[in-house]
């Protein structure tokens, strides 16, 4: 099902925590879907785990362990109350977006094109967050990117001239690329995009735009 | 290297020591394995912490991770993952969640640090195990014994110490291309590049 996966370099950063937030989201909804990359995942936080190991190791101090037992001494459900809140957890998704993602506020840009700036909900990560909504069978404006920008699928799928993007699927994009998306198949194609800087249009509707993913 | 009195695991697929007192911690509150398990992981997790620029909190850190280990045990599933493995990722994200908390307050972090980042075995439905989970960190540890020197350095630096790859290029002053050639040559031994990518 899904064919386009995160580099492996980026799943190592992913690993060792090194990722800003908005970017980690994109893997973790990746790895939610991707047995494959999960089994890569878990590899690398071996990998981390070996390494920790074999590093200098500090000696802690003798009171340490006997604070640590007061304190799970104090709260005796602890366990308990860890259950039953990882059985409420929502998915990542779910919790940031709600159940429907059609129902969002969407922003109508242009023709085919809706935005939602999601960014506020990562405060003090200096990326950009934005949900595009691309309309069944409809097109976005040719455009390039000035960084990188990552997207993942997370409804319907769309074509460019690099291939077929479906749900769940995980593409980086730079300055080099070019391209002009369409919404393939019968669902309104959503994406969520990390942006770390804004998108450069190259068609005619530029002024019009702007700004369409930012 | 233990205290256990068990033979160590040999055969692959096997529960390694400290999974299996990880897991009598999980499933008795086994307090004699959990002091076991301290006294292994917690000066690991101090240069952890220490190594990532936390100096002044590290032994809140150490801490930290412990109660989590305490809190979520019964969830451990050795066949998941090895409990040196399912300790880092709790020290990462405990890691990470205080980086979090000493910029935000909780009301606006809508994300939690666990969404974000996953602990093996939790959120997971698959009831499989994973033989591949059991034997990737000894395969890990076997491989990396065989790299040379100039590749653990750049690992190190970015498991240790969090640093991007371009933060360790700056650091060693060698190319962005150099660490990321490392980097993959190293991935590649441990076979975790992806050999079937078709993009």
């Amino acid at each position: 099902m899904t064919r386009h996966h995160p580099d492996t370099l980026t799943l190592m950063e992913y690993s060792a925590g090194n990722l800003s937030e908005p970017h980690a989201l994109c893997i973790r909804l990746h790895l939610d879907q991707c047995p494959h990359c999960r089994s890569r995942v878990d590899t690398l936080d071996s990998l981390g785990a070996v390494m920790m190991e074999s590093q200098p190791q500090v000696d802690v101090s003798s009171d340490m362990f006997d604070s640590i037992l007061s304190r799970i001494d104090s709260e005796p459900d602890i366990t308990e109350k860890y259950i039953s809140a990882q059985a409420r957890r929502m998915s990542p998704l779910q919790k940031l977006l709600g159940d429907d993602l059609n129902d969002l506020p969407w922003k109508r840009q242009l023709g085919d094109v809706s935005v939602l700036d999601i960014s506020e909900k990562f405060p003090g990560q200096s990326e950009q967050v934005v949900l595009q909504k691309l309309a069944a069978g409809g097109k976005a404006p040719a455009h390039t990117h000035r960084g990188d920008e990552t997207t993942i699928v997370l409804q319907g799928a769309f074509a460019d001239q690099k291939g077929v993007f479906n749900q769940w699927d995980f593409v980086v994009l730079n300055q080099e690329d070019e391209h002009k998306p369409v919404a393939v198949g019968c669902e309104d194609c959503i994406t969520l995009s990390v942006l770390s800087a804004p998108v450069k249009l190259t068609g005619t509707f530029t002024r019009l735009l702007n700004p369409f993913i930012r | 290297m233990t205290t256990l009195d068990q033979k160590p695991a040999r055969a692959e697929g096997r529960k390694d020591p400290w999974s299996q007192m990880l897991e009598k911690v999980g499933k008795h509150q086994d307090r004699q394995a959990y002091h076991a398990l301290f006294e292994h992981f917690g000066p690991q997790i101090k240069y952890y912490a220490m190594a990532n620029g936390l100096a002044s909190h590290a032994e809140e850190l150490v801490q930290e991770v412990f109660v989590s280990i305490w809190r979520r045990s019964c969830l451990y599933d050795w066949r998941k993952a090895a409990a040196s493995t399912w300790i880092f990722t709790i020290a990462r994200n405990q890691r990470i969640d205080m980086l979090r908390k000493m910029k935000r307050t909780s009301a606006e972090m809508p994300v939690e640090t666990e969404d974000l980042w996953q602990i093996p075995g939790e959120n997971e439905d698959e009831p499989v195990t994973s033989l591949h989970r059991l034997m990737s960190e000894r395969r890990v540890r076997e491989s990396l014994s065989h790299l040379p020197e100039e590749q653990i350095t750049v690992i190190a630096k970015v498991y240790m110490e969090s640093k991007s790859h371009q933060m360790v290029a700056d650091e060693l002053n060698i190319p962005l291309g150099t660490v990321k050639s490392r980097v993959r040559l190293a991935l590649n031994k441990l076979k975790v590049i992806l050999q079937d990518q078709n993009v």
